[in-house]
């Protein structure tokens, strides 16, 4: 009905488009007076007649003060600022138009040049598109019934065909950005998806465009807009009913088959809610290792292996800043509050150039936006903690604040292991999050975040050991211009560990470790229009690592006073990347980073001989260096690029090839991941560590995205890994170069995952064939392992299966389940016993030979939600789920100790019988 | 919610044996005639087997050369006395029964530190429980040496509680039992038991060389080892860097592993190769180091005051066996005489039915010379 009035009116424009002509003059002042009494008062002075819909009018207050100007100046001036446009007919009415300009001439060579005209002269229809006016299609099959949109002011003197369309995705119900949500463009081709605050930017060819909108947990949408100029639209959207059914972790639907980066999953902490809990935490980390890729040593073993990588090779982001143990209580938690978290996106294959220092991945974890419209909450009690996150609007529409903390009631997990030394031991953590984001304008905005997060636990009486993370980070979004935008972040993280020993001996202490890093990173993305996006910038970082200290612990204790002297670096880097349409099948990414690493006095640095093992017979001599003097500099170029290609509509094929470099290591003796592992940086004898690593993979959607095919194949060469000799003595060692090796690593796997989106019966499926090896070779048999052949990392689990499904019976009831196979873990077996000292022990030989048995599980859970009255105070959910519904007992380790002179051989398990939880949610 | 994790023990076998010659060799300052034990890797289902027939020569920087002679199937003694000397380095030389050469990496004798003293005390330890502590005192005014490993050797004193002068015998007619008085001594025994764990200290961060209260042994207050009179001796060795070293790593793969994390276990390679094949894993260690000891004595009356008795290592509950099983099939009780399972307690007045005449006790709560010998040690003070 709209469109007919549009049209109906421009006939009627052409007919008098004569009639322009004597326009009256008149004096008039407003002060924020309402359009409707302004035109009013034009009406009472001229005796002209508006026609207009109120609605266009609403909100629209004018100011100015004229004298004795023409009608159609004040005019201007009044809808300077507006989408309207007005025509003044027969000198009596002005009709007032949103969006749409009538002309009253047609443009000059509208019809070409009449008198030269030929064949060759005439003008083909793409290039009448490019002029003049814009005349709707009237065919709208399909797209009757829509919500129409105008956009922008028709300006007559434009020549351009296509404009930018920005704006936000918003959720309806919180205000809160929706990130990752898919923008396309029907029938079109062009598409692209929100950023992590909802923001997103199109290039859009002038007139009628319907759009959908497809994201996670929110209702699809289609709009039809019709745009005149650039412009800016937010979409206001509603959360699906069924998002509380949905599974879960998801590349972004359509980025699935269209990015060009390989590699890369976002998981969204609201929807991994269905999957079934242990001891009732909901976890953003533990549901990442249910996709294919990423998994950890074992059941309760902290840290991740992306890809056959190492677990010192992730970089762990919240908000920007660095994670250094994102766990708790030896890794059955994360450390990261799923209430808080907004999602996770984990790149494993190419990185972003933005990125770097870490060789296997980026888990880079924003926590939400707090609300800006009102005071909401969200509380869950579980049999282990407990957690509150509570988020007010400080200025409303604009800023708000978020604080969210979780707890351990007491140490009674422990005293319910079945383990004589674990029983007498007590834990317990907590960490804390804050959270400000200001929107100051439509161009600017800043995001404030503090978090911390301490574990303390004590196995015996004399000893207590905690650990903490601490991290602050700014960030300011600023848009200079539709096109460019730039992000300015600061951060600070700082994890450190202590353990206090008081025993019966003079040899009480109290030992420290610490490092700090600071980074400064100024990134921008720049919209030229067309086929390039940029994204380029600078960051530095500072690490500053206290190795160690100890000290007496009372006045008795008898331990000298020992620190290790502080350790110092600054990387630092350059990157950008251009992703360039190169035609409507070929997409190119392709990222430079350029990392420089400086490892900076004062220090001592040991020179050993050259051709020779690393130990005290061999050191030449100490040199000194002086503060902020450059001990020794590493850097290279990184290449992060990947193309993507579309086979079909709905099947591309992906390609990428990448390297890293990585200036700071864990220094660990244990086979799986300990809360005392240090962090060493690069220095005059520790290279940095280099990986290399190529994928390909294919991509394909069924039935519009309901199944999402993708299979994924890489290689990885790594250098210089770390390593330690047999024995090693890590903390409070001066000459660490002595104790530890460096070696080569591979890996290579291929990764098949299947997903359906939709329906009662969701979830996916991931089937993983991996390896991953490690090799110290060295000419000196002190530095060699395994006769310096590749031996199998303790992560090399060749096979890996994870289901995930949900089965929806209703809105409110639904039930999950979860199977995990894989192959058991590489161990190092003795291989024989012998008598020594009156005792017997067992003597191991290669490293990595056997592997314990294969590890299988399945948990189930079954959900139910409160009803969805909008007016209800709060919604909550219950959740009762069953871990380990098998009760397989599935061994962590197998090792042998000497007991009473004797050999016992034991193996140890985490959750060996069936753990049922039920938790308890509720948001306002 | 009961039990969610657990450390359970499993058998293994071995999969992948590798046999190798294990050197077990201690040489201290003490004037005395040294051993040294060879023995090979074996298989954790099988037992030790013994390297008999090596030619085993220690040499030192001098040029002075001991042979050592193989007293019983894979023990060496030296063939003189002999105290290693400080400043001298020593080297073992092996040629083993398959004609192999080994010898060690030269090590010398580090610098001697005295035990100050051993002492015992009543103490509630770590997980809570009352005993007896083991503590030593050690201080090395010089600083030189660090390194500490101990060894003890505890004896203590048995008295059977339900001891009777009478024994029984068996007739061998008819099941028949006599009681007869006992001919030997079984009341008194003395039981010795050396440490099988690896202790070690170190001062190496401590501001002055001083192990102070350190805790060698610890024994459950309801053990029925200190039930008397319980005696222990210490003896400290003070050890090169290299040797603790080794000795610290190998108690590291050996001790209780935290249920969360491992230490990665290697081969830990000692100070011994072969000459041949550089190779070739050698296990065990040559250790030359400088010992000190110290043996104190005290009753279970000094620490426990008026407190009753630990419970003696068995129950000591009274039965009356029969003499002939129900039916006459076998005999009963003179069947435990003959195994040497029960000990005469006393007669059994009016046995009424599924009794028999005697009434006897479990076999050490009559004769403690099950659990040790009757004869007193040399060094046993009363």
């Amino acid at each position: 009905m709209k469109r007919f009035f549009v049209v109906a009116m421009l006939v009627v424009g052409m007919k008098y488009a004569m009639s322009q002509e004597q326009i009256p003059s008149i004096s008039v002042s407003f002060a924020n007076t309402p359009v409707k009494e302004a035109l009013g008062e034009i009406e009472d002075k001229t005796g002209y007649k508006f026609f207009y819909l109120e609605e266009w009018l609403e909100k629209i207050r004018v100011t100015g003060n004229y004298q004795n100007t023409p009608v159609n100046v004040v005019l201007d001036n009044i809808f300077k600022d507006t989408v309207l446009n007005y025509f003044i007919m027969d000198s009596q009415q002005i009709f007032l138009m949103q969006n749409n300009q009538i002309y009253d001439s047609l443009p000059d060579d509208f019809f070409g040049a009449e008198n030269q005209l030929s064949d060759d002269d005439f003008p083909n229809y793409d290039q009448l598109q490019d002029i003049g006016p814009l005349f709707l299609e009237s065919d709208d099959s399909g797209t009757r019934g829509l919500q129409v949109v105008k956009i922008g002011k028709e300006n007559r003197n434009s020549g351009r065909r296509t404009f930018t369309l920005s704006g936000r995705a918003l959720n309806s119900r919180n205000g809160q950005p929706i990130p990752d949500l898919a923008i396309i463009v029907e029938g079109k081709d062009i598409g692209t998806s929100t950023n992590a605050n909802g923001n997103y930017s199109l290039e859009l060819p002038i007139g009628e465009n319907v759009i959908t909108t497809r994201g996670l947990g929110i209702q699809e949408s289609r709009t039809k807009i019709i745009l005149y100029n650039d412009g800016s639209y937010n979409f206001q959207l509603n959360e699906s009913v069924e998002a509380l059914d949905e599974v879960v972790v998801q590349g972004n639907r359509d980025r699935n088959v269209e990015t060009a980066i390989t590699g890369v999953t976002l998981i969204e902490v609201e929807k991994i809610k269905n999957i079934p809990l242990v001891l009732g935490e909901r976890d953003i980390l533990k549901a990442a290792i249910t996709l294919p890729g990423i998994t950890t040593a074992g059941e309760g073993a902290s840290g991740y292996n992306v890809r056959g990588g190492r677990t010192d090779q992730n970089l762990i982001l919240l908000d920007n800043g660095v994670i250094y143990n994102p766990s708790h209580f030896f890794g059955i938690f994360s450390a990261i509050n799923p209430f808080t978290t907004g999602s996770a996106e984990i790149y494993k294959g190419n990185v972003p150039a933005e990125f770097g220092g870490r060789l296997s991945s980026v888990f880079d974890i924003e926590s939400k936006d707090a609300n800006t419209e009102k005071f909401s909450g969200e509380a869950s009690i579980g049999p282990v903690t407990s957690n509150v996150v509570l988020e007010t609007p400080i200025i409303k529409d604009k800023s708000a604040l978020m604080v969210g903390g979780r707890a351990t009631y007491s140490d009674w997990i422990l005293g319910a292991l079945d383990d004589e030394q674990l029983s007498n031991s007590t834990a317990s953590f907590f960490d804390v999050l804050a959270k400000y984001n200001h929107t100051i304008n439509e161009n600017n905005e800043i995001k404030a975040t503090g978090y911390y997060s301490r574990d303390e636990f004590s196995i015996t009486s004399d000893s207590i050991f905690n650990y903490s993370n601490r991290l602050v980070s700014l960030g300011w979004d600023h848009k200079f211009s539709e096109k460019t935008t730039g992000s300015l972040i600061l951060s600070n993280s700082e994890y450190q560990f202590g353990i206090e020993f008081d025993g019966e001996s003079n040899d009480d202490f109290d030992l420290g470790y610490k490092n700090n890093e600071t980074e400064f990173k100024y990134k921008m993305k720049y919209l030229p229009g067309g086929k390039h996006k940029f994204d380029f910038g600078l960051s530095s970082k500072l690490y500053v690592v206290n190795p160690g200290n100890i000290d007496p612990l009372g006045l008795d204790s008898d331990v000298t006073a020992l620190t290790i002297p502080k350790e110092r670096g600054l990387e630092s880097a350059v990157f950008i990347s251009d992703s360039y349409e190169v035609n409507d099948k070929l997409l190119i990414d392709l990222g430079l980073r350029y990392s420089f690493y400086a490892a900076l006095g004062a220090g001592d640095q040991r020179i050993y001989q050259e051709n020779a093992p690393k130990n005290s017979g061999t050191l030449v001599e100490t040199q000194t260096f002086d503060e902020n003097e450059f001990i020794e500099t590493y850097g290279g170029p990184e290449v992060r690029f990947s193309a993507r290609y579309f086979l079909a509509p709905d099947f591309s094929i992906k390609a990428s090839l990448n390297n890293a470099y990585q200036y700071i290591h864990t220094l660990s003796n244990n086979t799986t991941v300990s809360p005392t592992d240090t962090w060493k940086l690069s220095d005059l004898n520790i290279e940095p560590q280099e990986a290399y690593q190529a994928s390909l993979g294919l991509y394909k959607n069924f039935e519009g995205n309901k199944y999402e095919l993708s299979l994924e194949g890489y290689y990885k060469k790594q250098k210089n890994l770390l390593d330690y000799k047999v024995g090693a003595q890590l903390l409070l060692n001066e000459a660490i170069e002595t104790e530890v090796l460096q070696g080569d690593g591979k890996a290579y796997g291929v990764e098949f995952l299947i997903k359906k989106n939709e329906g009662k019966l969701n979830g996916w499926l991931g089937y993983t064939y991996s390896r991953s090896f490690v090799k110290l070779d060295s000419e000196f048999s002190e530095e060699r392992v395994n006769n310096g052949e590749f031996f199998p990392s303790n992560f090399d689990k060749p096979h890996d299966i994870s289901l995930v499904a949900n089965y929806k019976f209703t809105r409110r009831f639904s039930a999950s389940a979860n199977f995990v196979y894989q192959t058991g873990r590489p161990v190092t077996f003795p291989i024989g016993s012998f008598s020594f000292n009156n005792s017997e022990f067992v003597f191991y030989s290669d490293r990595n030979k056997f592997r314990i048995p294969d590890y299988y599980r399945l948990d189930l859970s079954f959900n139910m939600e409160g009803n969805h009255k909008i007016k209800k105070f709060a919604h909550s959910f219950w959740s009762f789920s069953i871990y380990n519904v098998l009760g397989r007992n599935n061994p962590y380790s197998v090792f042998f100790v000497t007991e009473d002179g004797d050999i016992k051989a034991y193996q140890s398990s985490i959750f060996a019988i069936p753990v049922p939880t039920i938790t308890y949610n509720f948001k306002f | 919610m009961t039990v969610v994790s657990c450390i359970e023990p499993i058998d293994v076998e071995t999969e992948d044996f590798l046999d190798a010659l294990v050197v077990d060799a201690t040489i201290t300052d003490e004037m005395d005639n040294h051993t040294i034990y060879l023995t090979r890797t074996y298989r954790f289902e099988s037992e030790s087997t013994a390297e008999q027939g090596a030619q085993i020569t220690l040499s030192d920087d001098s040029g002075a050369a001991i042979g050592f002679d193989e007293v019983i199937p894979g023990t060496y003694r030296s063939s003189v006395p002999f105290a290693a000397q400080e400043g001298r380095a020593y080297t073992l030389k092996i040629v083993a029964t398959n004609g192999i050469s080994y010898s060690s990496r030269p090590a010398q004798l580090p610098q001697n530190v005295a035990l100050d003293s051993v002492y015992a005390q009543r103490i509630t330890n770590d997980f809570g429980e009352d005993g007896v502590a083991i503590f030593v005192d050690a201080f090395d005014p010089t600083g030189n040496s660090q390194n500490f490993r101990y060894e003890f050797e505890e004896t203590y004193k048995i008295i059977a509680p339900k001891w009777r002068p009478e024994d029984l015998l068996s007739t061998g007619i008819e099941c028949g039992v006599d009681v007869v008085p006992k001919t030997k001594e079984d009341q008194t025994c003395f039981a010795s038991k050396a440490s099988n764990r690896i202790i070690l200290a170190n001062t190496s961060n401590l501001e002055e060389n001083r192990v102070d209260r350190f805790m060698v042994r610890f024994i459950d207050g309801e053990n029925y080892i200190i039930s008397h009179r319980y005696s222990v001796l210490v003896t400290q060795y003070t050890q090169s860097n290299e040797a603790y070293s080794f000795f610290d790593a190998l108690n590291q793969f050996s001790s209780s592993e935290s249920l969360f994390s491992e230490t990665q276990p290697g081969f830990l390679s000692g100070n011994i190769f072969s000459e041949t094949n550089q190779d070739e894993k050698v296990l065990g260690y040559f250790d030359v180091s400088a010992v000190s000891k110290k043996r104190i004595f005290f009753n279970y009356e000094d620490l426990y005051p008026g407190e009753d008795l630990p419970p003696y290592v068995n129950p000591c509950n009274t039965i009356a066996p029969m003499l002939i099983s129900q039916g006459g099939a076998r005999c009963v009780l003179s069947a435990m005489v003959d195994e040497n399972q029960v000990s005469y307690y006393d007669e059994n007045q009016d046995p009424p039915f599924e009794e028999g005449p005697y009434k006897v006790v479990p076999r050490e709560c009559g004769d403690c010379t099950v659990l040790g010998k009757t004869e007193r040690p040399e060094f046993w003070i009363e």
